[in-house]
């Protein structure tokens, strides 16, 4: 029998409910600030054939790129009770090497047999896993640079913790202790959400679960379906590009296709640039996450989250292209950059079918900066890395907000106390950059600007898009500013810098990041 | 003899002690001038010549922030940090919408200045405050009419020189200031910054009604004393200086009240379930009043200490509704006060109340002791269309509508206890609020809670509450200071005089609460982590013993998340102080038990829908005694709530006239 629509609500609360508080262990627990502070991990649950069934997600980046990790550690394992697989390897699951996912079985007795209800999954940014510099978010050539790659191994095996695995890891990242906690939080969290998932199927029955499972999927499916089919139908291209992939100066071409039909969505990236040696290769659950994320923009934020999402949705994305490319190609910053311009193209098109509804372009890049070495003053080494926010694009019914992060992120900035706490180096200025939004009826948000005073010697990583191709405004309104990146030597001339690049910093230097505004909606 | 008040939206609510007989009142509140109210309540209870304390719980703060009606206030910052209060943590509120918006900051671009000086994270002066710059910022600030200046400066609560000099040259200029290294010494520059806004922008408000207020107030009325948001109490001038301590304060009275007549039941881990007409507040309450200091407030933060309660935008008003997906929703959107539920006659939306009335739990003729008669057939015919859409007779609708908004509830009780890492098992629900006592054994059903109890008035809880709080202070600084090992004497000494300094503010502000040296209870504390995290646990120092501080910190590391990492670097980051001054709790009347039969109370018997119709007997709650005894289903009515019994549930009235609510049969 279908749950009633009464039913629908209580399951669907009690699910979110498992996966919160999943999240709210491994946020509680976790020893780095970049998976307490900035809260860059997310938790989700899955039926018994791996479609997932609800997500806590701070994270957009991670919404679609879940299910492929449940399926791939399915595919390459069985699980008992107390199994645990972990794995970060991009090509197999994962997303991007510092994105280390756990996946885990919950069984349920079932007359005195332990029967399968379900999995979980959590994933967190690790602040480093190893690779050419601290942090491992470098601009890289290969993905072997980026990382320590784990395949789909057990961590847990009934329970038992693989020694053998660990002490590899941790032998292999520059920070191992603080690995520890942070995987200590996530296994904690896996706890959680068994005993949690466990107590529901005891208080309503594991079928009356299982049925739930298929209910709340089914009533997200129709719901996405519904605000699809207020999209009028057609095909809708738009194309935009990165301004370089970090190793030449060739802009990289982002071209989508959106077709909707009979409430559903095709996102067809046939055109996009082959894949290039430079790490903005973003892997197909990339891709997908960045399509619905967009998707979901469309729904609500009303509707659960969980498989229903995706099944109206189709992504093509060539093999061998920059949104499908292939091992060992780099990919770090194709979660971090190339996500958010695969997120334009599509907002882009769908502005041609709902120009009342689609604001103009954000910020378009995550510019995430990376500043390691030995610290003096403390006498360690260290690795700080960073995300900075930037302007959001205008819309049909207001202004873009300033100085916040859009689309595929929405973490924290560390306090320019605490920083100066922990790390060798001051921030001289952390101010809103007037005027960089694009002008309009409505003008795109403005970037920020943040300016660092090194107090020793290091190194400073880039990756950061934007410096050469504006946001886009739309319907008339004005492009965002583009972003800069420039470093002044002690006594020597301003230089602008590359938008993603590894550099030595002396004692005295000085780098200005501003990042871009939004574009600007209608003619102002 | 003491007076509690406590205005909200709808009622002023008093709850007045003298001789050991306690008087409850209500009276419309008055929104054009709370005064009104306030002094027509006490001349209704004959206390206007009240000699004991007068405590007053209100809104004045909360209200003006979430109404943006406060002092137009100006921000002074270190050169390049204007923004700060602005950009705050970089995060946007809501992910997937296409045009997110967050409120607007409290101070706008125009009226945020900049100074140029700089501290380092040592307190070492980078660059010093050149005097003369401060008449132009003077003579600016003035120019643009502020009403209020927030000053906050990147590590003044390491070296305050720069921040007090800025504080001294406007004060002398006539301004009020907040300094944020009086308000929140703690770093972290966004938090601290918003903080010391909020105090600015919603002091003069609270300066001009309380000032107001004690005008009108007969000469022979006792001190009049303001609830804080931490369960404590300050005198009214310090609250008019310190507003942004008070943006909680008659939830955090309904948490005391809870605390203070279960625990004359004797029951101390609790769960609280305040439920009224827009709105729901919970709180755990493992054994004591638990803090927190990370509330967000109309989307600020406020990272003072205060009673950890979590609110929920579902009540009795909350509006039900089919959504896209054909779900049946209850809320957030809430009928209020006017028009309220279909039921109060002219309302088109059906809420939770509305189903209540029509599964029997609330009865038309007994709603607010027979003062409202309540319509029953508008709210039938709306609920019935409603179902009509998605295939549900009118009484399971109705049904639908409660175990839904039930689900909101029990997702917020959820928060507060199991995702702070209570077992609600082992715990007792207070329920009360208008609405509280008629969802309480539902919500313990879901989530396993053995045990529910009903104060004797539950729609006056927080006016109670005011009597039983205690003259509470809070003090705290950041110091980062790195923990030895071992620890040695030196270090010893530099902590004993850290809290030396903090003391020597606390003692002289608790004479000015006018609670002598020896009444005055102190609880120190210590934040502490490992090097490099960046969440604080807090450790107690009740002892101020130093002895294997490192140790406790491991094990208080250890039972909160799970691991420990002994051989770590441990930092100190903030040293905290409380200090208490326990006032004399309100005696309640008690009342010796006789027999178990409630019959003298019975109103009558009528249907009352559970999973089925049931006939239920219905008591009134005024005329039940010490000892009897309710077996569910059964309903009790009084003025100011209606109490459900479910079947599975048998209640009994203790000596102080609490409602004791037991799972049958264990």
């Amino acid at each position: 029998m279908p749950l009633d629509p009464i039913e629908l609500t209580v399951f669907a609360n009690l699910f979110a409910s498992v996966a919160e508080e999943m999240g709210v262990t491994l946020g509680r627990a976790a020893y780095s600030p970049n998976i307490k502070e900035r809260r860059d991990f997310s938790c989700a649950v899955f039926d018994a054939e791996g479609r997932m069934a609800a997500q806590a997600a701070h994270i957009p980046v991670h919404l679609g790129a879940m299910p492929h990790s449940v399926r791939v550690a399915r595919e390459r394992h069985s699980f008992g009770p107390g199994d645990l697989v972990i794995f970060n390897d991009p090509y197999l699951g994962g997303t991007h090497l510092p994105d280390v996912t756990m996946v885990s079985p919950v069984f349920t007795p079932i007359d005195g047999a332990e029967v399968l209800l379900g999995f979980l999954a959590t994933r967190a940014h690790q602040s480093d896993i190893g690779g050419m510099t601290a942090g491992s978010m470098p601009v890289s050539t290969e993905l072997y640079q980026e990382g320590l790659i784990i395949p789909p191994l057990k961590l847990l095996e009934a329970g038992r913790p693989n020694q053998s695995l660990l002490e590899l890891i941790y032998r292999n990242v520059r920070t191992p202790r603080e690995r520890a906690g942070d995987f200590a939080a996530q296994m904690a969290a896996h706890r959680t959400g068994e005993d949690r998932l466990r107590e529901i199927a005891v208080r309503y029955g594991p079928a009356k679960v299982v049925e739930a499972f298929d209910a709340v999927m089914a009533y997200t499916e129709a719901a996405t379906r519904m605000a699809l089919r207020a999209v009028p139908a057609g095909t809708y291209e738009f194309e935009d590009r990165l301004d370089d992939d970090g190793v030449s100066d060739e802009p990289v071409v982002i071209r989508v296709a959106v077709t909707i039909a009979d409430g559903e969505l095709t996102a067809d990236f046939t055109g996009s640039a082959p894949e290039r040696l430079g790490s903005i290769n973003a892997v197909l659950a990339v891709t997908q996450s960045a399509t619905y994320y967009v998707v979901r923009c469309l729904t609500g934020d009303e509707v659960p989250v969980n498989d229903g999402c995706f099944r109206p949705v189709r992504v093509v994305a060539p093999e061998g292209s920059v949104l499908n490319p292939r091992p060992p190609r780099a990919v770090v910053a194709g979660n971090v950059e190339t996500s958010q311009r695969v997120t334009d193209v599509l907002f882009g098109a769908l502005a041609k079918a709902l120009p009342g509804r689609i604001p103009a372009a954000s910020y378009g890049t995550m510019s995430n900066l990376t500043i390691g070495g030995e610290d003096p003053y403390r006498g360690r080494p260290f690795a700080y890395y960073e995300t900075i926010a930037g302007g959001m694009g205008a819309g049909p019914l207001a202004d873009g907000l300033s100085a916040v992060h859009a689309h595929m992120t929405n973490t924290l900035n560390t306090p320019v106390e605490a920083l100066e706490f922990t790390y060798p180096f001051r921030v001289a200025e952390y101010s809103i950059r007037p005027d960089s939004g694009g002008a309009g009826t409505h003008s795109g948000g403005d970037g920020v600007r943040r300016v660092y005073d090194f107090l020793c010697p290091g190194s400073v990583t880039l990756l950061t898009d934007r410096r050469r191709y504006p946001p886009f405004g739309l319907l008339g309104g004005a492009p965002g500013a583009t972003g800069r990146n420039v470093i002044e030597q002690r006594g020597g001339d301003a230089e602008t810098l590359p938008g993603k690049i590894t550099r030595r910093v002396a004692a005295g230097d000085r780098l200005t990041i501003e990042t871009p505004g939004g574009g600007g909606w209608g003619a102002a | 003899m003491a007076l509690g008040v406590d205005i909200g939206g709808t009622f002023t609510d008093f709850v007045l002690v003298a001789g050991g007989v306690l008087s409850v009142h209500k009276v419309p509140t008055t929104p054009s001038d709370h005064a009104e109210a306030f002094l027509q309540g006490m001349a209704d209870l004959g206390a206007a010549a009240l000699q004991g304390p007068l405590v007053h719980g209100t809104t004045v703060a909360t209200n003006t922030l979430l109404e943006r009606k406060g002092a137009r206030t100006a921000l002074v910052t270190t050169k390049g940090f204007r923004d700060v209060l602005e950009i705050g943590r970089q995060a946007r509120p809501s992910l997937y919408a296409l045009e997110p918006t967050k409120p607007a900051p409290l101070v706008p671009a125009a009226l945020r200045f900049e100074v140029d000086e700089r501290i380092d994270y040592q307190g070492a002066v980078l660059r010093p405050l050149d005097p003369d710059s401060l008449s132009p910022l003077v003579a600016a600030l003035k120019a643009a009419g502020v009403e209020s200046v927030a000053v906050c400066l990147l590590f003044s609560f390491l070296t305050p020189d720069h921040e007090r000099a800025v504080a001294a040259a406007l004060q002398a200029a006539g301004l009020p200031v907040s300094a944020s290294y009086l308000v929140l010494p703690e770093f972290r520059e966004y938090e601290r910054t918003s903080t010391t806004v909020v105090n600015a922008y919603v002091s003069p408000v609270m300066g001009r009604y309380l000032t107001h207020l004690e005008q009108r107030l007969p000469a022979e009325a006792g001190p009049l004393r303001i609830m804080q948001s931490n369960g404590g109490t300050i005198t009214a001038a310090a609250a008019k200086a310190a507003a942004a301590r008070t943006v909680l304060s008659g939830p955090a009275a309904g948490v005391v009240g809870a605390a203070y007549t279960a625990g004359l039941s004797g029951f101390r881990d609790l769960i609280t379930f305040d439920m009224g007409g827009t709105s729901t507040d919970v709180s755990l309450v493992p054994g004591r009043l638990r803090e927190t200091n990370e509330s967000v407030i109309a989307g600020a933060p406020v990272r003072l200490p205060m009673l950890d309660i979590h609110t929920v935008g579902a009540g009795g008003g909350s509006i039900a509704w089919i959504d896209a997906g054909g779900a049946l929703r209850a809320g957030p959107e809430s009928a209020g006060a006017d028009p309220g539920p279909a039921c109060y006659g002219t309302g088109d939306h059906v809420t939770v109340t509305d189903a209540q009335l029509l599964l029997g739990r609330l009865h038309p003729d007994q709603f607010l002791g027979g003062r409202m008669r309540l319509d029953s057939a508008r709210p039938a015919r709306l609920l019935e269309a409603l179902g009509s859409r998605i295939g549900l007779d009118l009484m399971r609708t109705a049904r639908g509508v409660i175990r839904v908004a039930n689900a909101n509830m029990e997702k917020a009780l959820r928060v507060i206890s199991v995702e702070r890492g209570a077992d609600p098992r082992r715990y007792t629900l207070v329920a009360f609020g208008g609405a509280g006592p008629l969802h309480a054994c539902d919500l313990a059903e879901a989530l396993g809670i053995p045990r529910v109890v009903v104060p004797p008035h539950p729609g006056v809880l927080s006016a109670l509450g005011m009597l039983a709080a205690d003259v509470m202070k809070d003090y705290s600084r950041t110091v980062m200071w790195p923990l030895p090992e071992p620890l040695g004497e030196a270090f010893s000494r530099q902590l004993a005089a850290g809290f030396r300094d903090l003391a020597a503010r606390g003692w002289q502000e608790m004479a000015d609460e006018g609670v002598s040296r020896q009444r005055v209870q102190v609880l120190p504390a210590l934040d502490m982590r490992y090097s490099g995290q960046s969440f604080e646990l807090v450790v107690p120092f009740d002892d101020l013993s130093t002895s294997d501080l490192m140790g406790r910190f491991h094990a208080a590391h250890k039972e909160r998340f799970g691991y420990s990492m002994p051989g770590e670097p441990v930092e100190i980051v903030n040293l905290r102080m409380k200090l208490l001054g326990a006032v004399q709790r309100p005696s309640l009347p008690r009342e010796a038990p006789s027999g178990p039969d409630p019959t003298a109370a019975l109103l009558g018997e009528r249907t009352v829908w559970f999973n089925q119709p049931l006939p239920s007997p219905v008591y009134e709650r005024e005329r039940l005694h010490a000892g009897n005894v309710i077996v569910g289903p059964a309903i009790i009515t009084q003025l100011d709530a209606t109490t459900v019994v479910n079947p599975g549930w048998t209640g009994r009235v203790d000596p102080i006239g609490s409602l004791i609510v037991e799972r049958s049969n264990g």
